[in-house]
């Protein structure tokens, strides 16, 4: 067989690795069962007052968040007083379970600050602990409220005064310019009134806090409404809620020690500080707690609070810092509101804020009470100027009013009142200093019209004031040129407008007079006096006197024209429009517009004294000048008389009537008349024959024409009595006046004819006379008709003298003879007309003598053509 | 007593050999199995020693296992470390009993008993105690069946730490006791898979052998 060589088997006895496998886990489980065995930990018991929250097994002991130990087991104490809670703390905690170690139950806390142990909130409350010093202990007492405990190893702490927590609370946040640095770790109450806050600076912003650092509080939101905006302001959105503490450091101070102490403001306007005073005050109606304290329109401080005293409020005030030394010993404080005029609001953000307390700075050292005045003080180094007024009435001024000068206010009204007799009204007023040199002496007030108009011929002028003008009223001072300055407390005089001003002192410089007049004479209070067409005084009033019945007129003539006034002076009513019309022209004369329309007096002065009355008005310039005696008149019914229609003589206008008036039976014309100064005596004799000059128009011409125009007119003639009489009885038809003493007969004849008053009488064709008037001869056998002989051809006359009638024509036709016509003058053919022959030469021996009775024949006797005696006039 | 001359005889006797990865019969003096290339071993008499040293591993494990909490719970914050019995009582204590019982039959009765058996199966072969062959090997296959089940525990650790992840909340995590529970049953595994049990039939055939023989 093969060599087959048997392998040798060595059987390997060798410890086979596998073997390691058990014994790493033997030394595995070995070291974990002494590792257990060594962190089996150490055991305490704390004292609960309470296991509410608090499990077996669950309930963990945790320092910084690290559990370092379990509630193992949980017992009631001995006392019944509150429960043992053993706790298994973690080997490594040994160490710190020392006397001062501190216990506490943590329970969840859910704050704004964040969640504070949410995780209790799963994993159940646990048992918070702080480490301390000594020796080791096994048994404590649980702290009722969790320890202030730095959160970090490193930082600062301060303990913080306050009056209130407010909304702090543990957690609550510490900012530095709004950058979280801290937190709030605890408070306490010190005391029965002070809260110690305790706050925790973080180690890299502990620097930040100075020893002089301002803390306050920054809870909730700071809003700061007003009405250019609201701002709000907070720190962060935990500090709205959960509230915060906020703090400044200057710069230069040294950092804070540990534990220093700070107090804690109620806002940053207090922490920085400012100045604390008094306000004294009697009422505090609308000053509240942050009423405002204003200085030039920046709040520069506000009220703190506000308490009762005996005899008034008193008010804490606080000046900012930073305006503190705006405070001084003369400073002064004024309450001051919304202020509602018509003129407009002042400071209408007061109506919803509130009054603010105005500032006015002033000098020395401040004080540490002020009062609180209710209004603006006086500037202390201006005087104002105070004043009484007076004004007969009250033009609608009350307190408050302003007071101006070209429209700039220069002062108030203080109070108006009736002055103590009740007589006047008296208003104080007050000019501001610097206008207290305007009022001199001798200025005066004048009350703005809110709406005045000024209507003329030019236009319409409407000016208005503002609204305050409307309300309050208002005065304009009106200066006056004399320059001596006023004094304190003298009186002004008020006027209601302009021309009572100017009236007033017109009537101070005015000269009265009165007059008397039988009508109004178209005059009214304010109608003007002229003298030569310059006004010099005006009518103050006008009244009726009832004895008299007559018009009194008062006038007042400016003194300056007081020479006038003297015993030649005559007073006559101005006639808006005065026409002078004859058959030469109208003469149209137009009185100032004024004085056409208000009327008007006109003063004049004569060469003489004034004869009658110097109170008497007359109706006319011309009535006045010439002095004119009134006349009374009586005429027939039929009597066609006008107003104004003239008295003449001879043509010329010696008077006028003045008024014409039925008579009561209807059968008279009673007639007032003028009869002007100068021919008054010769017409006022009782035997003065006054009638009554019409139209008439006739063959012989038209006799008064003028009266077509003007109407009729009364013809005078005087008289020879001595008598005067101012009543006269007016005749129809005017009689003949034989004026230059011309010759007079009467020419008898059957019958009239053609004959007429006025025909004439013809001397070889001239006319040298005329019948003037004729009448029946009383027994009825003929026609009495009386003529006259001008003159200058009395001569032509003697008792040799014949009359013949040239009436017509006539006309003599014969057979063989022709025709023979044989007329007048055209006149005489028309109007009729006497011839006149006269045979012999007028010697004194055959001179007719008046009322000498001639008879009219019929035809001429051709004889008496031939008849031509030489006659010489004498 | 006379044996079945059938059972006697031993594939190492005539000269075979069984492929331990194919289970291949092959000529003992290959060296390596012709079909699958496996080094051939006739027996392996170092497996008994691995597997004794697996189980006492394990078992030493056992210790921790039980000992130490298995899983830790947090519910709500609140910390719940359950060691396995703690975790079975607290399922009995919320009356789920059979929950309670397969757990306490796949976590601790089985890796109990495992390493019992395992420990009387390798005793047996190391130090020949006279124990029936087949009841040997009945105990054996259902050791070895058996012990893949204790694994349910690790599977709902595993699986509750998965899905249960809720931080604070709810939250699961294994602890060291899941590790040395994961261990005990790996070993004990291997120490039932390692093991050669042919040996068995060596030690105790020849035993018998030799009896009968002499």
């Amino acid at each position: 067989m093969t060599q087959v060589q048997t392998p040798k088997v060595v059987k390997k006895k060798l410890f086979s690795p596998i073997w390691l496998l058990p014994i790493i886990a033997l030394a595995l489980g070995a070291w974990l069962g002494v590792k257990s065995i060594r962190e089996s930990g150490v055991e305490v018991r704390i004292h609960f007052p309470s296991a509410t929250g608090i499990d077996i097994g669950k309930t963990l002991v945790k320092y910084q968040g690290l559990t370092v130990g379990k509630v193992v087991d949980i017992s009631i104490d001995d006392l019944l007083q509150g429960v043992n809670v053993d706790v298994l703390m973690d080997y490594r905690s040994a160490p710190f379970i020392t006397q001062g170690t501190k216990f506490w139950l943590v329970k969840p806390k859910a704050s704004i600050t964040g969640i504070e142990g949410l995780d209790t909130l799963f994993s159940g409350n646990y048992i918070g602990m702080l480490p301390g010093e000594g020796e080791s202990r096994s048994f404590y007492e649980a702290e009722i409220t969790a320890p202030v405990i730095t959160p970090g190893n490193e930082g600062l702490t301060v303990n913080i005064t306050s009056d209130r927590l407010g909304s702090l609370d543990v957690g609550s946040p510490l900012f530095y310019r709004q950058i979280p640095v801290g937190q709030v770790v605890g408070y306490r109450l010190d005391g029965t009134k002070k809260i110690i806050v305790t706050a925790f600076v973080q180690q890299q912003y502990a620097k930040l806090v100075k020893v002089d650092s301002q803390f306050w509080n920054v809870s909730g939101i700071s809003i700061d409404a007003s009405l250019s905006g609201i701002e709000v302001r907070s720190e962060s959105l935990a500090s709205i809620l959960a509230g915060g503490i906020s703090f400044s450091s200057s710069e230069s101070s040294d950092i804070a020690q540990n534990q220093h102490e700070f107090s804690l403001y109620e806002s940053e306007e207090q922490a920085f500080g400012g100045i604390e005073f008094m306000l004294t005050a009697t009422g505090s109606e609308s000053v509240s707690k942050h009423t405002a304290i204003m200085f030039r329109g920046i709040e520069i401080g506000h009220v703190t609070s506000k308490t009762l005293t005996d005899d008034g409020v008193n008010l804490v005030a606080k000046i900012d810092s930073q305006y503190s030394e705006l405070l001084a010993g003369s400073s002064t404080f004024w309450l001051e509101g919304a202020d509602i005029s018509l003129s407009g609001i002042n400071h209408p953000e007061r109506l919803l804020t509130g009054s603010v307390i105005n500032f006015a700075p002033g000098s020395g050292e401040p004080q540490l009470q002020y009062s609180l005045l209710t209004e603006r003080p006086e500037p202390l180094n201006s005087q104002k100027l105070a004043l009484t007024l007076h004004s007969d009435t009250n033009p609608g001024i009350s307190a408050g009013a302003e007071l101006r000068f070209k429209q700039i206010t220069i002062g108030t009204v203080l109070s108006s009142q009736l002055n103590a007799s009740l007589t006047e009204v008296e208003y104080d007023i007050e000019v501001d200093a610097d206008f207290s040199s305007l009022i001199t002496k001798g200025s005066y007030f004048i009350a703005e019209s809110v709406l005045s108009v000024k209507a003329d011929i030019e236009g319409i002028a409407v000016t208005t004031r503002d609204l305050n003008t409307f309300a309050l009223g208002a005065l304009s001072l009106v200066r006056s040129s004399n320059g001596q300055r006023i004094v304190n407390g003298a009186s002004l005089n008020v006027f209601a407008n302009n021309s009572d001003a100017e009236s007033y002192f017109n009537r101070k410089r005015l000269i009265n007079k009165q007059l008397t007049s039988q009508d109004g004479a178209d005059v009214a209070k304010g109608s003007p006096v002229y003298y030569k067409k310059m006004q010099i005084g005006q009518v103050e009033q006008v009244e009726w006197q009832r004895r008299e019945n007559n018009f009194l007129i008062d006038i007042s003539i400016q003194k300056s024209f007081a020479s006038l006034l003297t015993d030649k002076t005559v007073f006559w009513r101005n006639s808006a429009l005065s026409i002078n019309a004859s058959l030469s022209g109208v003469e149209v004369e137009v009185s100032p517009l004024l004085g056409a329309i208000k009327g008007g007096i006109t003063l004049g002065l004569l060469e003489s004294p004034v004869a009658g009355s110097d109170k008497h008005l007359y109706d006319s310039k011309f009535l006045a000048l010439s002095q004119s005696t009134a006349i009374a008149l009586t005429f027939p019914a039929t009597v066609k008389l006008a107003k104004k229609a003239p008295i003449r003589y001879l043509g010329h206008k010696v008077g006028e009537v003045r008024s014409v008036v039925l008579s009561k039976d209807l059968s008279e014309l009673i007639v007032d008349a003028y009869l002007y100064g100068d021919y008054a005596a010769n017409f006022s004799q009782q035997d003065a024959i006054f009638s009554i000059v019409d139209v008439k128009v006739s063959l012989a011409g038209i006799e008064a024409p003028e009266t077509i125009i003007t109407g009729p007119y009364i013809s005078v003639f005087p008289g020879v009595s001595a008598q005067t009489s101012s009543e006269f009885v007016g005749l129809i038809e005017k009689p003949f006046h034989n004026i230059d003493n011309a010759l007079t007969f009467v020419i008898t004849n059957s019958s009239l004819g053609s004959i007429n008053r006025g025909t004439a009488i013809f001397f070889r064709g001239v006319k040298v006379g005329q019948i003037d008037n004729y009448r029946l001869i009383e027994d009825g056998t003929g026609v009495e008709m009386t003529a006259h002989i001008e003159n200058s051809y009395r001569h032509l006359i003697n008792k040799t003298s014949v009359f013949w009638d040239l009436s017509g024509v006539k006309v003599d036709i014969g057979l063989f003879s022709g025709a023979q016509i044989e007329t007048g003058s055209l006149e005489a053919i028309l109007a009729g007309g006497i011839g006149l022959a006269t045979k012999d030469m007028t010697t004194t021996g055959n001179m007719i003598e008046s009322n000498d009775r001639f008879s009219l024949s019929a035809t001429l006797d051709p004889l008496w053509l031939e008849w031509a005696p030489r006659q010489t006039a004498k | 007593m006379k044996s079945n001359p059938n059972d006697s005889t031993l594939g190492k006797q005539v000269g075979l050999t069984c492929c331990p990865t194919c289970n291949k019969v092959t000529c003992a003096k290959s060296a390596c199995c012709s079909r699958c290339d496996t080094k051939l071993i006739i027996r392996d008499y170092a497996s008994l020693q691995k597997s004794w040293a697996l189980l006492i591993t394990a078992a030493i494990l056992l210790i921790p296992a039980n000992l130490y909490p298995i899983t830790t719970l947090t519910n709500q914050g609140k910390v719940t470390q359950d060691t396995i019995f703690s975790g079975i009582a607290h399922l009995v204590k919320t009356d789920m009993i059979p929950i309670a019982i397969i757990l306490f039959t796949a976590s601790i009765l089985v890796p109990l008993l495992k390493i019992i058996g395992l420990t009387i199966y390798l005793t047996a072969i190391s130090f020949k105690l006279p124990i029936s062959k087949k009841n040997l090997m009945i105990g054996f296959h259902i050791i070895e069946w058996i012990g893949r089940w204790s694994m349910l525990d690790l599977f709902v650790i595993s699986l509750t730490v998965a899905v249960v992840n809720m931080g604070q909340l709810l939250d699961a995590k294994p602890a060291p006791a899941a590790t040395a529970f994961a261990l005990v049953i790996l070993l004990t595994q291997l120490a039932a898979k390692v093991i050669d049990t042919r040996l068995l039939w060596d030690r105790l055939e020849s035993k018998n052998d030799s009896s009968t023989n002499t």
